[in-house]
């Protein structure tokens, strides 16, 4: 049985300007393990900003986003280890299969996982066996949204942050989404973008963007 | 991540055929024009290291300006960016600059000596600063392009922030190989091979610091 994670991610007046233009503002909150926070909004809200900020992709204007594991503060550096993101500008190589993605991203996390765990997890993700060796770019996008979200589970990370994570999916593919977050959800600190009214059931708390 | 690269352009083959086209076709436009018998002798030093630098130096920018717009144009680099550690990025991106450009050197510079009719004392001080002079301009295009990467007109900011940076490099790799071309002494060559393999140590030690901070911000 997996453990239940120790990392929490506090954040607080959260805000980002592009140029002149401001997209997030004053916004708070907290995830912890075995907790779902899904954040909505109208388009252009901020929520998929929201979601980069926590993973310390992008850097806020003001605020502060504070990782602990444990109690201990994480630096920033060390943010990228304990999350795992699956968002819609991010992509996986076209050039190779969805097997050969996989293991490099394992390999830069610095996972030494055998490709027979690593089919398993695809297979599991609903992608055929027989898909895994040809190159991603002859994917369906739904095909390619699978493989962005084992890309994002595969180091089974603490923190799981989620944008959209049933967008090109059909109804299979959504109760696949929602198997991959029942699995997670009792260990690990979820957070969900969305505006699909059946992903925002699956949160324990919702933070509204916008107006 | 070398190895990605590697597979990667095995299968896409963007940075070979634009470095190799580049390379081969300069090189038969020179070869043609100019050829071995248009130089006088006593200006075939000065005359055919330049040209040999000048083909290397721009069928290199042609290809490794790629390495990190790629990664944007694609959407991959965001997912990069969640999974490696920065050093472990720039190591494999420099890596495979450095291979590319070692290949380009490998079939380009031979075949370069053939119909220009390039002779040269000095073959293995000239491997030796071609291996360095090799290393230097990986460095600095791998930084530069790390540079670029998200900005709008990223190719004509990428010529005008490689160009100065490169310019005394090719100055000495310039003088060193006309150096080889003329003495087979390791003492000839010794000054533009510590230049070159200075201006590499601090370029790869600068990038070690500026990297992460380019990469992540």
């Amino acid at each position: 049985m997996r453990a239940v994670s120790t990392v929490r991610v506090t954040f607080s007046a959260l805000g980002k300007r592009f140029g002149a233009r401001s997209v997030l503002k004053g916004v708070s909150g907290e995830l912890r393990p075995g907790y779902a926070v899904v954040i909505t909004g109208h388009n252009g809200s901020g929520k998929s900003t929201l979601l980069n900020l926590l993973a310390g992709v992008v850097r806020p204007s003001s605020g502060t986003i504070d990782y602990r594991a444990g109690g201990t503060p994480l630096p920033r550096h060390l943010w990228h280890t304990v999350v795992g993101m699956a968002g819609a500008d991010m992509a996986v190589y076209e050039e190779l299969s969805a097997l050969e993605n996989l293991h490099f991203f394992a390999r830069l996390r610095g996972l030494r996982r055998s490709l027979g765990e690593l089919e398993k997890l695809l297979c599991e993700l609903g992608l055929e066996a027989r898909d895994l060796r040809r190159p991603v770019g002859t994917y369906s996008s739904g095909m390619k949204q699978r493989v962005k979200l084992a890309q994002a589970v595969v180091h089974e990370p603490p923190v799981l942050l989620l944008d959209e994570p049933s967008s090109n999916l059909d109804e299979r593919g959504h109760e696949t989404a929602a198997d991959l977050v029942r699995k997670f959800r009792p260990h690990a600190a979820l957070a969900v973008a969305t505006n699909d009214p059946r992903e925002m059931a699956w949160g324990d708390e919702r933070i509204h963007l916008g107006n | 991540m070398f190895a990605k690269e590697v597979r990667s352009e095995l299968r896409a083959r963007v940075a070979v055929n634009a470095i190799g086209l580049f390379g081969l076709t300069t090189l038969v436009a020179v070869a043609y024009q100019i050829g071995p018998y248009q130089i006088h002798e006593q200006d075939r030093p000065h005359l055919l290291a330049a040209l040999l630098w000048i083909i290397l130096f721009f069928a290199a920018l042609s290809g490794l300006q790629r390495v990190f717009v790629k990664e944007e144009d694609a959407h991959t680099a965001k997912t990069l960016r969640l999974a490696a550690r920065p050093l472990a990025v720039w190591g494999g991106k420099l890596l495979f600059n450095v291979a590319l450009l070692a290949a380009l050197q490998t079939f380009l510079v031979p075949l370069y000596c053939i119909l220009m009719g390039m002779r040269v004392q000095g073959t293995l001080p000239l491997v030796a600063l071609l291996a360095v002079g090799c290393l230097a301009m990986a460095a600095t295009a791998t930084m530069v392009a790390a540079i670029i990467a998200r900005a709008a007109g990223s190719g004509t900011l990428f010529a005008i922030l490689a160009v100065p940076l490169m310019l005394p490099l090719l100055v000495m790799l310039i003088q060193g190989t006309r150096m080889a071309m003329t003495s087979p002494a390791w003492s000839d060559i010794l000054p533009a091979l510590q230049g070159v393999g200075a201006l590499a140590g601090v370029t790869m030690v600068t990038s070690i610091y500026l990297f992460p901070v380019v990469w992540n911000d």
